[in-house]
């Protein structure tokens, strides 16, 4: 706005004439925009015009603002940082805006966003400092009223994010418990298998619990191996083959059967880790067990591989074959029946000549690691 | 092994792991000489029975002090402790003195294979190569016993 004046006054500048009484003059008299002109060839730069617009907003009478300084606005919460950034700008001749705390005559305070200004005559020297005052409470007001709700809101949202902080640690230490007591009761589960085991004598009870021991064994290799990695929703099939099978070569202390793996990382759901690896593990029991009769050394095969979406899952051994083995077929086969149903896998035996080959195909879902 | 058979001490407040535990030490050719349910029955027995190797859980049934028993047993009575737990997390970054852990659920099978190579490291000072699966050694130990150091699975 007061640029717009000052370049209407431009070509005419009534201050530098001596010229107050002329229709530019009158103009700047009923213009809602308070300003007042400064004579600073005077003693303390006073006051030589006031509008009507400046004497509505500071509420003193013409009489008392003219010959003044125009430093009698200033109160005491004025700040003397901008008082000052208005006095330096005057002695230097430049222009100065500043939003300052000024008093009105009644006592009370506004916010006058202050824009003073040289006024310079044909020889380039400052003749006067012409200034307009605009009370900018009300903006002021609602800039400080929206830093309160910012600050209000941010404070809510730092709160907010430390109860939800507290939750999630409460909510990883419960799983950390639930995890600890899984893996205790399922050590409780083995330590009675193996007690039983110790006490009986009839060798059908005691293969019968040793099944139990090893499917329970399994279980407890994917809860090791669930919550090693920090991703709990994914299980590494081929790190519990890697686990499964130098237990279970160990446990039935067959050191000449030697295995050989062909193992790609994949991924699959953790709600199928314990089905698929209870599969994995009576296979691969099964070729142990069953394949090699003392006295038979020989080789067992697991592969893993993933084409698409298909997880191909291989066993096979070179031992004395379906029909020669002495396996019962029994439980464990049921077994891995059941559970390939509830995987939607497919299981395939073959002759491998010599030996049997099983393999398992299973859809998986999710990107390649 | 070699020479006299190692001394143990189990502290599991579970009796019935402890039960299957000492049945699986007495296979391998161990002397277990006591079983300590709380910290308090532990530092006891270390104290009177000198054993050879600690194997503490970490929650007992005092709750989980046996991280406490572990230090105490390596700082007090020169002892080794062995660490087996579910509770993995819980063990600090320096074992408490401890030279290893065994996580629960352990096979018997990892438990025999662990404990032999740990034999083979208290006899002759030097590991016999990586430990196996399902033993994983306090950075400490390894350092003195000539293992590359592997990161913590957990």
């Amino acid at each position: 706005m007061t640029d717009i004046f000052q370049s209407e006054r431009a070509p005419e500048p009534p201050t530098v004439e001596h010229d107050l009484s002329g229709p530019f003059a009158a103009a700047i008299r009923a213009t809602r925009m308070a300003m007042i002109v400064t004579d600073p060839h005077q003693a303390d730069n006073p006051i030589i015009f006031a509008n009507d617009a400046f004497l509505k907003l500071t509420g003193y009478p013409h009489d008392e603002v003219i010959g003044r300084n125009c430093r009698f606005l200033q109160g005491p919460d004025t700040d003397p940082v901008q008082a000052d950034r208005v006095r330096e700008a005057i002695a230097k001749g430049e222009d100065a805006v500043v939003d300052i705390l000024n008093y009105r005559k009644d006592g009370s305070s506004f916010w006058n966003a202050l824009h003073v200004s040289p006024v310079r005559d044909k020889a380039g020297e400052v003749a006067y400092f012409f200034a307009s005052q605009l009370d900018v409470s009300d903006s002021k007001r609602l800039a400080s009223e929206r830093d309160d709700v910012r600050d209000r809101l941010e404070a809510a949202v730092a709160d907010r994010t430390h109860e939800l902080t507290l939750a999630l640690d409460q909510k990883t230490a419960l799983l950390h418990e639930v995890d600890h007591r899984v893996k205790n009761n399922l050590q409780l589960i083995s330590s009675l298998l193996l007690l039983q085991n110790r006490r009986v004598t009839d060798p059908a009870v005691k293969a019968s619990l040793r099944g139990m021991l090893e499917r329970v064994s399994a279980i407890a290799t994917v809860h090791r191996r669930l919550f090693q990695s920090d991703d709990v929703e994914r299980f590494d099939v081929s790190a519990f083959v890697r686990d499964l099978v130098s237990d279970m070569v160990g446990s039935a202390r067959r050191d000449d059967v030697k295995v050989q793996l062909d193992l790609e990382r994949v991924d699959v759901a953790a709600a199928k880790a314990a089905p698929l690896a209870l599969v994995i593990s009576e296979l691969f029991s099964n070729a142990l067990r069953h394949a090699f009769p003392i006295g038979h050394s020989g080789e067992i095969f697991v592969g893993i591989t993933r084409t698409d979406d298909d997880l191909r899952i291989e066993i096979a051994d070179n031992g004395v074959g379906l029909e020669n083995s002495a396996s019962s077929g029994g439980f464990g086969l049921t077994i891995v029946q059941l559970l390939c149903q509830q995987l939607k896998a497919r299981s395939e035996t073959t002759p491998a000549e010599p030996g049997t080959r099983v393999v398992v195909h299973m859809p998986v879902d999710g990107g390649h690691h | 092994m070699n020479g006299r058979p190692l001394d143990v001490l189990i502290v599991e407040d579970e009796v019935l792991l402890a039960a299957e535990l000492e049945f699986l030490l007495d296979e391998v050719g161990y002397h277990t000489v006591g079983h300590a349910m709380s910290s308090d029955e532990a530092m006891a027995m270390a104290n009177d029975l000198h054993p050879d190797l600690a194997l503490v859980d970490v929650h007992l049934r005092d709750g989980p002090t046996g991280v406490e028993v572990a230090r105490r047993i390596h700082d007090d009575c020169g002892g080794v402790a062995l660490f087996m737990t579910a509770n993995l997390k819980r063990l600090p970054d320096d074992f408490a003195g401890a030279c290893g852990v065994i996580g629960k659920p352990y096979s018997s099978h990892g438990v025999r294979t662990a404990l032999s190579y740990l034999s083979a490291c208290l006899r002759d000072g030097r590991a016999p190569g990586q430990p196996p699966i399902g033993l994983e050694l306090a950075p400490a130990y390894a350092t003195r016993w000539g293992v590359p150091a592997m990161p913590r699975a957990v």
